[in-house]
């Protein structure tokens, strides 16, 4: 078993509000495995986006990075914490785009609306590596024709607005591979497509995922999409991580009850004509709200839970 | 206005439906039939037409073609042919809950001034008769009392949905419809406001038009669904029909691309260039 490309380590993040300091995350740790998918569930404020934007080093006032580490060990060269880097350091510099990249919800605003799409790629390898236009547009070219985009002549001087939703997403996914990126994070990538658009998208990520090999952060608050994509499952209910686990232990055999909750509130789970479980109703009297730690498990998953029902899931 | 009732349906009768934008038919000959107290699904990808028709259907925008036909409080009434003066009093029968409760619900205004507006605009004069049907209102969509004072912005997602939904039923409509109205919200929280649509059919007997691109949501909360593909309707059946057995490949599309939550079914979605779509 090889290094984990990212090691999270008691992450901690505030935003400073007007009516006091907001925790966004505590004692976030979990691996992100090499050349894997890594999946972040979890509803909206969970923390799932700040995590991401930790990675990248994107956090910005009011909100601030109060404590943890964030371990990259990249394939060549010494491993360092990307908490710790001065705002300057050029390696943020190489990491943001370069080791790794972020695919965005909103296709629309991920790209400028005033510059052509074969420019937009290109620009992104000028920024991290030594070489001519003409060769940075060429190289753009085949990468968007890997995504999917065909007749490069033409499309390659086309504006986003001429595009379609799942073209456009195309051309973002393009844009984040194409410096070969060690880390690729995927921040809720099909959440405005329609479903078959989705599905195109879902598709095309793990078959490049499978043919560069490089580790995938998927965050996604569907876990229909969780199951079809990834190989981790990382599940954050107000910024702290409940339970880690491969995706079949994690959707088949749920171990906290918060998890639970989020499968069987998805309509089609119980037939048609019944009434939903909401998460209020599956997880009953359990205590969800106090933080407990995340405890590993014989079988390699995490879990956190209070003492008693910890003692329950590790007998069984 | 009195007409005769048609065959079929009970409540509205939709027939040869079409609006153009340009060259473009954004809806074409679309009819449809809806019972008393069911719920039919419109479901087709974005571009397909569906909230076009819910906006024709409700005269929010004027078809170019075809009628629809609403049985309302004084007998079966064609919408196309009111003028907008004579739909007012119709549009107490007729209403809509909103995709989006965040720009949805005015900021200024007050959960009491949201919800008692409706009543104001029918003439309801008597303030201690509004305050009471707010009150009751509230209750029925499971908030407290003290939400009447605040503004839309103190509440959450899914409370700003039941404030919308409260603001929708006020006048005790018979049609009402759902535009994506559950898309935007949380998992567990659309599982709250989905028990409350289905416990509030049952209570109000209230027909349901329910627009939705996630056909999960569409396969449980409708009795019927009808497909909609550049602008058609494509396949009408009931909910169990359409869904275990598809006659359209546009169908069968769409759903083949919904991602199983179980990953031992793989996601294996058809490809729109063999079936010629």
């Amino acid at each position: 078993m090889t290094a984990p490309v990212l090691a999270i380590r008691d992450l901690a993040v505030e935003f400073k509000t007007d009516t006091g300091v907001t925790p966004a995350l505590s004692g976030v740790s979990f691996d992100v495995p090499r050349g894997q998918v890594t999946a972040i569930v979890g509803e909206s404020g969970s923390g799932k986006s700040v995590t991401a934007n930790c990675v990248m080093r994107l956090v910005q006032p009011p909100g601030r990075i109060t404590g943890g580490s964030i371990r990259f060990a990249p394939d060549a060269g010494d491993a360092f914490d990307v908490v710790k880097l001065a705002d300057r350091d050029p390696r943020l510099y190489d990491l943001r785009g370069g080791h790794i990249s972020m695919v965005f919800q909103e296709p629309m605003t991920a790209l400028s609306p005033v510059h052509d799409i074969g420019g937009q790629v290109a620009e992104a390898i000028l920024c991290h590596r030594d070489i001519g236009k003409e060769a940075a547009r060429a190289e753009a070219a085949q990468m968007l024709e890997r995504v999917g985009l065909d007749d490069m002549e033409r499309r390659m001087g086309m504006y986003p607005f001429e595009f379609s939703g799942g073209m456009r997403q195309r051309v973002v996914i393009a844009m984040a591979l194409v410096c070969h990126p060690e880390v690729l994070i995927c921040d809720e990538p099909t959440t405005a497509l329609d479903v078959t658009i989705q599905a195109e998208i879902l598709t095309l990520i793990r078959s490049l995922q499978h043919e560069l090999g490089n580790s995938v952060i998927f965050i996604t608050h569907d876990l229909g999409v969780v199951a079809q994509i990834a190989d981790h499952v990382v599940v954050m209910y107000q910024g702290r991580v409940l339970e880690i686990g491969t995706v079949r232990q994690v959707l088949k055999q749920p171990l906290h009850p918060y998890t639970r909750g989020l499968l069987q509130a998805i309509p089609g789970v119980v037939p048609p004509g019944e009434r939903l479980a909401t998460i209020a109703s599956v997880v009953g009297d359990a205590d969800i709200e106090t933080p407990h730690p995340l405890v590993a498990l014989a079988d390699g998953r995490q879990v956190s839970l209070p003492p008693a029902q910890l003692r329950r899931v590790a007998r069984s | 206005m009195n007409e005769g009732a048609p065959a079929g349906a009970e409540l509205l009768e939709v027939r040869g439906l079409s609006k153009f934008f340009g060259d473009v038919a954004a809806v074409e000959r679309v009819s449809l039939d809806l019972a008393r107290a069911e719920t039919l699904g419109v479901v087709g990808e974005s571009g397909s037409g569906k909230t076009t028709l819910a906006r024709c259907i409700l005269r929010a925008i004027d078809p170019d073609a075809g009628s629809v036909r609403f049985n309302s409080a004084n007998g079966w009434t064609s919408l196309h042919s009111l003028k907008e003066k004579e739909l007012v009093p119709l549009r107490r029968e007729m209403q809509m809950i909103f995709q989006d409760p965040f720009s949805s619900l005015n900021p200024r205004m007050t959960v009491q001034q949201i919800l008692e507006e409706p009543l104001l605009i029918h003439g309801e004069r008597k303030r201690g008769k509004r305050v009471a049907a707010v009150r009751e209102m509230l209750s029925r969509v499971q908030l407290g009392a003290d939400a009447l004072t605040r503004y839309p912005h103190a509440f959450s997602g899914g409370q700003r949905q039941r404030i919308g939904i409260a603001r929708a039923l006020m006048l005790r409509p018979s049609l009402v419809v759902c535009d994506e109205s559950v898309s935007a919200l949380d998992v567990s929280v659309q599982a709250q406001i989905i028990n409350l649509l289905e416990d509030l059919q049952a209570e109000l007997g209230l027909t349901y038009l329910f627009v939705a691109h996630d056909l999960a949501v569409v396969r449980h909360i409708c009795d019927r669904v009808l497909v909609m593909h550049r602008g058609r309707v494509v396949e009408t059946g009931t909910v169990e029909d359409v869904f275990e057995r598809p006659r359209q490949d546009y169908t069968r599309l769409l759903l083949s691309a919904i991602p199983s939550p179980d990953p031992d079914v793989p996601l294996k979605p058809l490809d729109r260039a063999t079936l010629n779509l």
